[in-house]
C-alpha cells in the first residue's frame, strides 16, 4: 500500500529530516513509528498525505506517485487518509460538531448525513457532551479526541496518527487505542507515530524505529526499546 | 460519492457557503465595516474622477468644437466653379464639414444688418458685390486644423485662409492637456483604490491563513474554500459600490446644480445615461473587485 524509496528530505533551512529512507507497508498493517524526538517521525507521516514533498526519492500510496501528483489531485487523496495531527490543527473559530464534520462537509455530504455520523463518532470518543464547544474551551486531550473523530469519521483506509495519546492520561489514552485498533480490525491500515512505551510493547505490533532521520529497526510484533 | 462540477458545488456545498460566509461577517464585524469602508471611499474618488473627467473632456470637445477654418474664395470664380471647390474640400479626408456662404448670402446678410434692401445695397456698390464667397471648413481632428488649413492654402480658386491662429494654437494644447489631466485622474485613483482594497483583503485572508490550511490538510479543495471568500468579497464590494453610488450620485447633482447657480458659464455635463452609467459602473466593480481581489489574495495560501 505504502512505499517509499530512497526518500531523503531536507528542509529550506537546511534540517535533514529523513535520510535515504526505504520503506513497505502493506494494506490492513498497524504500524509503530518511534524514535528520539526530532528523528523524523512527523516528517515520515507529513509525506504520506502530501502536506510535504521528499527532496529525493519516491512516495507511492496505493500505486499513486505522491511527489509527481498534480496540485488539484492532492485534495482527492487527503479525503483517503484520516490524520490525528501532533498540534491538532483544529479550527479555533467552529465547535466540536463543525470540527469533526468538516472533513465530511468537504465531501459534499448532505448536512443531515453530517450532523448524525457526527454525532455517533463523538460519542465513539466520548465527547458527545461538548459538542458545542470551541477548541479553546477544551483541555489538550479534550481537543485531541477532536482531532481522532475528525480523521475516523469518513473510514479512510489509511490512518495516520502523530502522538494520538500525547496528551491524555493513561486511561483516555487505551480508549483511543482501543478505537484505533478496532478501526484497523475493520481494514483500515494505522500508522501511528508516539512515544508511548506501554502501548507499544503491550500492543506487539509491527515497530520501525527512526534515529537521525534514518531507519535503525523494523520489527514485527517489536517492542519500544528506548529506556527513557 | 457525487459526481461534482468544475467547482465543485453542489446543494450542500451551497448551503455551506452561505454559512461560512454570514458566519465570517458574523465573526469580525470590524473587518467587514472596514472593508466596506474602503470599497466605498475607493469607489467614490473614482466616481466622482469619472465625473471630471467626463466633464473635462466635455469641456475640451466644446472648446474645440469651436475651432474652424474661415476659406474665402477668389472673387472671380464663377458660380459652380465655387461649388467646384466645395466639393472638392469635401472630399478630403480630413474634412468633417464644409459649410459655403455664397456672396449673394453674405451681401444679403450684411445689407439686412444695415437695415436696407439688397437691391439697394447693390446698386450703392456700384452693381458688384466686392464680398467673397465664404467656406466654413471643420477638421475631423481639431487638433490637426493647422494642416488641415496650410493644405487648404495650395488649393487653386482659394484666396485666404484663417482659423484663428493665436487662439486655437494656443487652445489646442490647453484641451489635450485636460483630457490627459482627466485620464490621470481615473488612472491613479484606480490604481490607488485597487491597492487600497487588496491590503484589506489580504489582511482578511492573513487573519484565517492557518484556518485555510487546515482546511486543506483535511482535504478541502481549492474552490470549496474559494467560494465563501469570494461570496463575502461579492456583498462587501455590493454593499461598499451601493453606497459609492449613493454619495457620488447625491453629490454630483449637488455639485451640478450648485455649478449651474453660481458659475452659469461652466456647463456641467448632465446626460443621465452617463450619470446611471457610472454609478452602476460604481456598484458592478465594487462586486468585481470584492469577489476577484478575494479570490487572487488566496492564491499564496491555498499552497498548503
Ligand atoms: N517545518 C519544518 N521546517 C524546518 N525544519 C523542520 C520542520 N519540521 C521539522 N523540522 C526539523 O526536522 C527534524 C525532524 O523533525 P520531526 O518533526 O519530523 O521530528 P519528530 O520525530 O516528529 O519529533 P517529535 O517526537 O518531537 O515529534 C527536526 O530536526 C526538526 O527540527
Ligand atoms: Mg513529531
Amino acid at each position: 500500500m505504502i512505499q517509499l524509496n530512497n526518500v531523503t528530505k531536507i528542509y529550506p533551512n537546511g534540517a535533514k529530516a529523513l535520510v535515504d529512507v526505504n520503506l513497505r507497508i502493506s494494506k490492513g498493517e498497524f504500524v509503530f513509528l518511534v524514535g528520539p524526538s526530532g528523528a523524523g517521525k512527523s516528517t515520515l507521516v507529513r509525506l504520506l498525505f502530501r502536506e510535504e514533498v521528499p527532496t529525493r526519492g519516491q512516495v507511492t500510496l496505493n500505486g499513486r506517485n505522491l511527489v509527481r501528483m498534480r496540485e488539484r489531485e492532492v485534495p482527492l487523496l487527503r479525503r483517503t487518509i484520516g490524520v490525528i495531527f501532533q498540534d491538532f490543527k483544529l479550527l479555533p473559530n467552529k465547535t466540536v460538531i463543525e470540527n469533526t464534520g468538516f472533513a465530511l462537509e468537504v465531501l459534499g455530504v448532505p448536512a443531515k448525513e453530517v450532523q448524525a455520523r457526527t454525532r455517533s463518532v463523538l460519542d465513539m470518543v466520548g465527547l458527545s457532551h461538548k459538542t458545542r464547544a470551541f477548541p479553546g474551551e477544551l483541555s489538550g486531550g479534550e481537543q485531541q479526541r477532536v482531532c481522532v473523530a475528525r480523521a475516523i469519521i469518513n473510514n479512510p483506509a489509511l490512518l495516520v496518527a502523530d502522538e494520538p495519546t500525547g496528551n491524555l492520561d493513561p486511561e483516555t489514552a487505551w480508549e483511543i487505542m482501543d478505537l484505533l485498533y478496532n478501526i484497523n480490525k475493520r481494514g483500515t491500515t494505522v500508522i501511528m507515530a508516539t512515544h508511548a512505551k506501554d502501548i507499544v510493547n503491550q500492543m506487539k505490533k509491527r515497530v520501525i524505529a527512526i534515529e537521525k532521520g534514518r531507519i535503525a529497526r523494523d520489527e514485527e510484533k517489536g517492542a519500544y526499546g528506548y529506556e527513557l | 460519492m457525487k459526481r461534482k462540477g468544475l467547482t465543485g458545488m453542489s446543494f450542500s456545498s451551497a448551503q455551506y457557503i452561505l454559512r461560512e460566509t454570514l458566519n465570517s461577517l458574523k465573526r469580525n464585524p470590524w473587518l467587514s465595516v472596514a472593508s466596506i469602508v474602503t470599497v466605498m471611499v475607493s469607489l467614490v474618488i473614482l466616481g466622482f474622477s469619472a465625473f471630471f473627467l467626463a466633464n473635462a473632456s466635455n469641456m475640451a470637445n466644446m472648446f474645440e468644437s469651436q475651432v474652424e477654418i474661415a476659406a474665402f474664395a477668389q472673387t472671380n470664380l464663377s458660380q459652380s466653379e465655387v461649388l467646384a471647390l466645395e466639393d472638392r474640400i469635401k472630399s478630403m479626408p480630413q474634412v468633417a464639414s464644409v459649410e459655403l456662404v455664397t456672396k449673394d448670402q453674405a451681401l444679403l446678410e450684411f445689407g439686412q444688418s444695415l437695415g436696407g434692401k439688397k437691391g439697394d445695397l447693390l446698386s450703392d456698390l456700384g452693381g458688384t458685390n466686392p464680398l467673397p464667397d465664404k467656406l466654413t471648413v471643420k477638421a475631423n481632428d481639431p487638433q490637426e486644423v493647422a494642416g488641415l488649413a496650410a493644405e487648404l492654402t495650395k488649393l487653386p480658386g482659394l484666396e485666404t485662409v484663417s482659423y484663428g491662429q493665436g487662439v486655437v494654437d494656443k487652445l489646442l494644447p490647453f484641451t489635450r492637456w485636460l483630457r490627459w489631466l482627466g485620464a490621470v485622474v481615473v488612472g491613479a485613483f484606480t490604481v490607488a483604490s485597487l491597492v487600497l482594497i487588496s491590503i484589506n483583503i489580504k489582511m482578511n485572508v492573513f487573519s484565517r491563513r492557518r484556518e485555510i490550511q487546515i482546511m486543506k490538510l483535511v482535504g478541502a479543495s481549492n474552490w470549496f474554500i474559494r467560494w465563501p471568500f469570494l461570496v463575502e468579497g461579492l456583498i462587501l464590494g455590493w454593499v461598499g459600490g451601493i453606497l459609492a453610488a449613493l454619495i457620488v450620485g447625491l453629490g454630483y447633482r449637488w455639485l451640478a446644480d450648485y455649478v449651474q447657480m453660481t458659475l452659469a458659464f461652466l456647463p456641467m455635463v448632465q446626460n443621465s445615461a452617463l450619470f446611471w452609467q457610472v454609478l452602476f459602473g460604481l456598484i458592478f466593480a465594487g462586486m468585481a473587485i470584492g469577489a476577484v481581489g478575494s479570490a487572487f489574495s488566496l492564491r499564496k495560501f491555498l499552497r498548503v
